[in-house]
C-alpha cells in the first residue's frame, strides 16, 4: 500500500539543456533587438541617423498653372538644400514632400490633407487665391502654417497663413499712382481685364475704390474664365473704350491668349500699355517677344535687378537648376519666406506652430535678392519694394520705377474695406461692414 | 522574421558588414563546438571509420550546397546587372529625348529641356538616396507626367516637326518603360525561401563538421576557416540581394554624366 499522506515532491531543478536553450534564445533575441542600434547608431565610422523634419511644397507641376508654379517648387528645394548643407534647422535636416495638385482646386485640398496627415511642419504653397482659400480651413484645423508667396488681393487674414506676396497697397495703388504721374504718362482712362476668380475681381474692386475722385477713370472691366485664351472680343472692347492703359490681372496660361490678341489688333504699347500683375520672367518664355515687348509688369522683383546679392542668388540657382533658368516674382518672395520661417523656427527653438508664430512678434527681417523684407507681426504679411518693369525683346525687364523703400503691407486698405483691420499681436481681425466686391463702386 | 529585418546591415560600411558576417558564422561554429559538438558526437563516436563517413557525407553535401550558393550568387548578380542595364537604358533614352526636344520651336523646346533636366536632377539628388534605403521614389512620376503633358501640348506644324515629334514620343515611351523597370527593381530581392534554404544549408554544413573526430583546437581552426568562407559567401549574396543597396549596387553615374552634359548648354 502506498503512503496515504505522501510528502510533497522536492522542487525540481531546471534541466541544464533547457537552461542553455533558454539562455541562448534570450541572448539571440537581445542581440537581434540591439544589433541595429549597436552597429549603426553607436559604432565608430557610422554617422548617427540625422533627425529630420518634413515640410510640404504644394505647387502645381502639371496643368495650366505649372508654367508659373514649378519655379516656386524649385526655389524652395534650392533653399532647403542650402539650409541642409549648412547643417539644417535646429540640427534637423529638412525633408520635402512635393505632391502635384495639377492646377485643380479640389486636388489642392486633397493633397494638402495628405501632407497634413503625414505630419508636415508647415506647407509652402498655393498659387491662385481659390486654391489658398480652399486649403485654409485644413491648415487652420490642423494648426499648421501655410506660407503663401504669390501677390494676392488682400481682404483676408488667417493666423495660420504667412503672406509673402504683394497686396494691393503694395502693387495696385503705387502702380495707379505712377500711371497718373508725369513719369507714367498722366493716363486718364484705364481698362480692367482679369481672369474670373477671387484675385482679379477683388483687386479690381480695390482699384476702382482707390481711383474714386482721382483723374484716372475706369472705362471698362472684363473677366474671362481661368485658362480661356480667346481674347479677340476683349481686345475689341478695350479699343472701343478709348482706354489709354490696361490693368491686367489675367493669370496663368490665359495671358498666352491676351498678348497675341493685342498684337493682332496692332496695339502699340507706347500708346496703350498693358500693366500686368501676374507676368514674370518665367511666363515671358511662353510669349513671342514681339507680342509683349514694351508692355509692363508690376512686381517686387525682377531678374534684371543689378545688385551683388541678386547676381549671387541667380548664379547659385542656375548652378543647381541649369544655366538658362530664370528667376522672378514670386520666386524671390518665396525664397525670403523660407528664410523668414527658418529664422522664426530658430528663434522659437521649435518647429511647433504656436512657438513659431510667437517668434514672428519679434519682427523678423531678411536681406533677400530684391532687398530687405520685414515680416509684419501684426498682419503676418511682408513689407517689400514696388517695381515696374518694361518688357524687353530678350524676355527680361527694364526697371522703369522702383519705390524708394519697402512698402508696408495693408491687407485691408480702408478705401476698400472700411472698418476692417488685423493685428495678430493683440486680438486678430477687427471686422467692419460686409463688402460686396461684385457690387457697384 | 524575414530577410527584410536584417536590411539595417546595408547601413554599415561594407567592410564592417563582411567582418560581421564572418564573425557570426565563425562564432556560431566555435560556440557550437563547445556546446553542441559533444552531443552530436554521441551519434557517431562508436562507428568505425567515422571520419571517412563524415568526410564523404560532407563532400556530397558541399557539392549540392556549393552549386546552390553559386547559382544563387549568379542570380543575385544577374539581378543587379539587369537593374544596372535598365538604369543605363533609361539615361540613354533621356539623353536621346533631350536631343530630340532641342529641335522643338520655343518655348516648347526650352520647357521640355528644363523639365528633362529637372527630372534628371531629381533622380540624382532625391530618388537615388531613397532607392539606397529601399524606398521607391514617388515624385519622379510627377516630373515624368509634366514632360508628357508638355510633349502632348506641342502641335507640329511642318512635316519635319511631325517626324521629330513622333521620334520624341517614341523615345519618351521607351524612357517610361526603363524608368518603370528601374522602380520595380528597387524592391527586387531573393525570396525568403531561398534565404531559408541557404541558411539551413550553412547550419547543416557546420553541424556536419562538428561530427569529425579530431583534436579540439584542430576542429576550431579547420571548421573556423570553413565557417569564415561560408560567412563571406553569405555576405556577398546579401550585398547583391538588392540592386540599389550595399557595396555591390548601382550608382547614378549614367544620370550624373547626362546631367553634366545637359548643363553644358
Amino acid at each position: 500500500m502506498g503512503d496515504r499522506n505522501p510528502a510533497p515532491p522536492p522542487p525540481q531543478a531546471v534541466p541544464r539543456r533547457r537552461a542553455l536553450a533558454d539562455g541562448a534564445a534570450a541572448t539571440l533575441a537581445a542581440a537581434r533587438l540591439l544589433a541595429p542600434a549597436l552597429f549603426t547608431g553607436c559604432s565608430l565610422g557610422v554617422p548617427p541617423r540625422a533627425r529630420s523634419v518634413t515640410v510640404g511644397l504644394l505647387h502645381s507641376q502639371t496643368g495650366p498653372l505649372a508654367i508659373s508654379a514649378t519655379g516656386l517648387r524649385d526655389i524652395e528645394l534650392h533653399a532647403f538644400e542650402e539650409i541642409n548643407a549648412a547643417g539644417g534647422i535646429l540640427g534637423h535636416r529638412i525633408e520635402t514632400r512635393a505632391p502635384d495638385p495639377r492646377s485643380r482646386v479640389e486636388l489642392f485640398v486633397r493633397k494638402a490633407g495628405q501632407l497634413l496627415d503625414h505630419g508636415v511642419a508647415c506647407i509652402f504653397g498655393c498659387w491662385t487665391s481659390a486654391s489658398r482659400k480652399a486649403v485654409l480651413p485644413l491648415v487652420e484645423e490642423a494648426r499648421k502654417l501655410l506660407l503663401y508667396s504669390v501677390p494676392y488681393e488682400g481682404n483676408e487674414s488667417s493666423k495660420y497663413v504667412v503672406y509673402g506676396g504683394m497686396v494691393p497697397n503694395q502693387q495696385i495703388f503705387p502702380a495707379l499712382d505712377w500711371l497718373m504721374s508725369p513719369a507714367g504718362g498722366e493716363k486718364k482712362k484705364v481698362f480692367l481685364v482679369g481672369s474670373d476668380y477671387v484675385f482679379p475681381r477683388t483687386a479690381n474692386y480695390v482699384a476702382k475704390k482707390y481711383l474714386q475722385g482721382k483723374p484716372l477713370a475706369v472705362v471698362g472691366e472684363v473677366y474671362l474664365p481661368l485658362g480661356d485664351r480667346d481674347f479677340t472680343a476683349t481686345v475689341r472692347r478695350i479699343l472701343d473704350s478709348g482706354a489709354d492703359c490696361v490693368l491686367n490681372t489675367v493669370n496663368g496660361a490665359s495671358n498666352l491668349g491676351l498678348f497675341p490678341a493685342l498684337a493682332a489688333a496692332k496695339i502699340d504699347p507706347t500708346k496703350l500699355p498693358v500693366f500686368s500683375t501676374s507676368i514674370a520672367e518665367d511666363e515671358l518664355r511662353g510669349f513671342v517677344p514681339e507680342h509683349v515687348r514694351g508692355h509692363y509688369a508690376l512686381s517686387c522683383y525682377f531678374q534684371s535687378l543689378e545688385t551683388p546679392a541678386n547676381r549671387r542668388w541667380i548664379s547659385g540657382f542656375r548652378d543647381e537648376f541649369g544655366f538658362d533658368r530664370v528667376t522672378g516674382d514670386p520666386m524671390e518672395p518665396d525664397w525670403c519666406l523660407v528664410h523668414l520661417w527658418k529664422q522664426a523656427v530658430e528663434k522659437a527653438g521649435s518647429f511647433e506652430t504656436e512657438a513659431v508664430r510667437q517668434a514672428f512678434r519679434d519682427g523678423l527681417s531678411f536681406g533677400g535678392p530684391g532687398g530687405t523684407v520685414r515680416l509684419d507681426p501684426k498682419t503676418q504679411h511682408t513689407s517689400k519694394f514696388f517695381r515696374i518693369g518694361r518688357i524687353r525683346s530678350d524676355r527680361q525687364f527694364d526697371i522703369v520705377h522702383s519705390s524708394e523703400e519697402p512698402l508696408d503691407p495693408d491687407p485691408y486698405p480702408q478705401v476698400a474695406f472700411p472698418g476692417w483691420s488685423v493685428d495678430w499681436t493683440t486680438g486678430g481681425v477687427t471686422r467692419g461692414p460686409e463688402v460686396d466686391i461684385d457690387g457697384d463702386v | 522574421m524575414s530577410i527584410e529585418d536584417f536590411y539595417w546591415l546595408y547601413d554599415l560600411p561594407p567592410q564592417r558588414s563582411a567582418v560581421l558576417f564572418v564573425a557570426v558564422f565563425v562564432g556560431f561554429y566555435w560556440i557550437g563546438s563547445i556546446l553542441l559538438r559533444p552531443i552530436l558526437r554521441q551519434f557517431v563516436k562508436h562507428t568505425a571509420g567515422c571520419n571517412d563517413i563524415v568526410g564523404y557525407v560532407l563532400s556530397c553535401f558541399c557539392v549540392f550546397y556549393g552549386l546552390l550558393l553559386g547559382l544563387i550568387a549568379v542570380t543575385a548578380y544577374q539581378n543587379v546587372a539587369d537593374a544596372g542595364s535598365n538604369v543605363t537604358r533609361e539615361a540613354a533614352a533621356l539623353s536621346a529625348l533631350y536631343e530630340d526636344v532641342a529641335r522643338y520651336p520655343e518655348p516648347h523646346g526650352q520647357n521640355l529641356r528644363w523639365l528633362l533636366r529637372d527630372y534628371t536632377r531629381y533622380v540624382i539628388k532625391y530618388a537615388w538616396p531613397l532607392q539606397q534605403k529601399g524606398i521607391m521614389p514617388e515624385e519622379g512620376t510627377i516630373r515624368a507626367a509634366a514632360v508628357h503633358d508638355q510633349l502632348l501640348e506641342f502641335q507640329p506644324r511642318t512635316p519635319s516637326e511631325e517626324i521629330v515629334h513622333a521620334e520624341a514620343l517614341r523615345q519618351f515611351n521607351h524612357f517610361l518603360e526603363c524608368r518603370r523597370m528601374r522602380l520595380y527593381s528597387v524592391k527586387s530581392s531573393l525570396p525568403d525561401s531561398m534565404w531559408f534554404v541557404m541558411i539551413l544549408g550553412a547550419i547543416l554544413n557546420i553541424a556536419i563538421c562538428w561530427l569529425f573526430d579530431m583534436r579540439f583546437i584542430t576542429q576550431l581552426v579547420l571548421g573556423g576557416i570553413l565557417a569564415a568562407y561560408l560567412g563571406t559567401m553569405m555576405f556577398l549574396i546579401f550585398d547583391m540581394n538588392q540592386p540599389f543597396r550595399g557595396d555591390v549596387s548601382i550608382k547614378p553615374e549614367a544620370f550624373e554624366a547626362l546631367y553634366v552634359r545637359m548643363n553644358e548648354g
